[in-house]
């Protein structure tokens, strides 16, 4: 049963995911490195997309997931439909493991952007690199992998720090 | 810790999309994948991509500021102690720079009247616009750079774009305030260069990896470590003597080019735009009277006469 809060429509919910995702996409593509050397930008888009999917899943059709993707692929000059197909693989298979709804306790929830990370990217490097016509360089990607899976519990903190923490990661 | 509670919310579970629909859009994925390969990219593709990084282009900008002016602080900081000894080799040379100045003004006012004499029609890459870089994704796929400037601006497809040091790349893509900029690193690059000293010519091809390939070398090309390495402008679309780079073998014993433009971040850069000079059409006379002037030529190869010296001799001999 639906609890009164629940049946209030949510658009502060729904503007903060709408920004928190445009500010996503608009930082992973912006030139943000102080000065020449490896990219260490992590996946952001990918990573809100993670956590919004998790905290609140209505808000992330799929359609939203592939818009998200495609822009991903404008702004960063890529193939349009490669971070699309790799974002929906990865968040629709994360998703189809506990359709009744995700657990919240961290240490899964990191457990399972780690899965979400070893198909997305895979499923990148394979689109791209039939797009470009030959193997793509897998090492920007696995330096972004390993970046976002290192900057997630940082990023998750951030993104639910007006939810209760107590009997958190790492307490 | 929990992401949001402890523990499951009844308004959040169970959420559940139409499969159908998403597997439609795993398919729109793959259609765009397809069809929207560097190599053949639809024009109709391409505006909605610089539709798109138009709208972006404030939002990245924006987003790109805080860290623009960030990095600026330190140099800044480093700076103020040397700032004062600086400015006095600065006047000194300011004095003496004066000197060439007038000579440049005085070669450049010789040059008009030898090219006013000679009827020479120089490529015109004076005028130059100067863009911030907006996005730098350096991703596995493309190696490019967003500019905030665009054909409202003056900047057309294929014009060449450097920064201080060098080259850096050509504009694939505009859009009315912004432009992508394919880099010379990226795998679909390819430039027509010379080597300064020798004018020994290549095409600088990229690979995505830091020091781009000389291909197309003769085999005895006269190429040498240090070689400093211009664009020919052979192709007729970027203008010659831009600087590219140093030459240099690797471990393979292949000619790569260390760019001039590595040596600081791309973030102001210049557009130069060019007008490619473009071949001469033939007009429908001279086309019709072509076989003439061919076998006229066979002629002379086999029986020892000599080939018409013009065309416009071969054309004035086909008129009745």
């Amino acid at each position: 049963m639906r609890s009164p809060v629940d049946t209030r429509p949510p658009y502060g919910l729904m503007v903060w995911t709408v920004i928190s995702l445009i500010l996503a996409l608009a930082f992973y593509a912006a030139p943000l490195r102080i000065a020449n050397g490896p990219d260490l930008m992590p996946m952001l888009p990918l990573m809100t997309l993670f956590i919004w999917s998790t905290v609140r899943p209505r808000f992330i059709p799929p359609i939203v997931i592939f818009v998200v993707g495609i822009l991903n692929d404008v702004l960063t000059g890529g193939v349009l439909g490669v971070w699309a197909l790799a974002y929906l693989v990865s968040l629709t298979i994360a998703r189809s493991r506990d359709e009744d709804g995700p657990t919240r306790e961290f240490g899964p929830v990191w457990v399972r952007f780690l899965v979400v990370l070893a198909i997305a990217i895979p499923v990148a490097w394979a689109a791209g690199s039939l797009a470009i016509g030959q193997p793509a360089p897998i090492r920007p990607l696995l330096i972004e992998g390993v970046a976002s899976a290192l900057m997630f519990p940082l990023f998750a903190v951030i993104f639910v720090r007006r939810r209760s923490l107590r009997g958190t990661f790492g307490s | 810790m929990a992401i949001g509670g402890s523990s499951r919310r009844n308004d959040e579970s169970g959420v559940r999309f139409s499969r159908t629909f998403t597997v439609a859009l795993f398919l729109i994925s793959i259609v765009l994948i397809a069809f929207d390969r560097p190599q053949a990219r639809s024009p109709a593709l391409a505006s909605l991509r610089a539709g798109i990084t138009d709208l972006s282009a404030p939002v990245l900008d924006l987003a790109a500021a805080p860290v623009r002016g960030l990095s600026n602080i330190g140099p800044y900081w480093r700076n103020q102690a040397r700032l004062a000894e600086e400015n006095a080799d600065l006047r000194q040379r300011l004095n003496e720079t004066r000197y060439w100045r007038d000579l440049a003004l005085q070669l450049r006012d010789q040059r008009e009247v030898y090219e006013q004499a000679l009827n020479v029609e120089s490529p015109a890459t004076q005028n130059r616009i100067g863009a911030w870089t907006l996005g730098d994704p350096d991703g596995p796929f493309v190696q490019s750079r967003l500019i905030g400037a665009g054909t409202r601006q003056g900047v057309g497809s294929g014009d060449p774009v450097l920064n201080v040091y060098g080259l850096i790349g050509r504009v694939v893509e505009t859009g009315n305030v912004s432009s992508r900029v394919l880099l010379l690193t990226d795998l679909n690059s390819r430039i027509p260069v010379m080597a300064d000293r020798s004018n020994a010519r290549a095409v600088l091809v990229g690979d995505n990896s830091e020091y781009p390939r000389l291909d197309f070398l003769t085999r005895n090309a006269d190429l040498e470590d240090g070689d400093r390495i211009v664009t020919s402008g052979d192709d007729g679309i970027m203008p010659r003597g831009l600087p590219v780079g140093q030459a240099q073998r690797d471990r393979q014993g292949r000619w790569r080019v260390r760019l001039y433009s590595d040596q600081a971040p791309v973030d102001f850069v210049w557009v130069f735009p060019f007008e490619p000079v473009l071949p001469p059409e033939p007009d429908r006379p001279a086309e019709e009277e072509m076989p003439v002037a061919d076998a006229t030529a066979d002629a002379g190869d086999a029986g020892g006469l000599p080939a018409p010296a013009s065309a416009e001799e071969t054309s004035a001999g086909g008129e009745p």
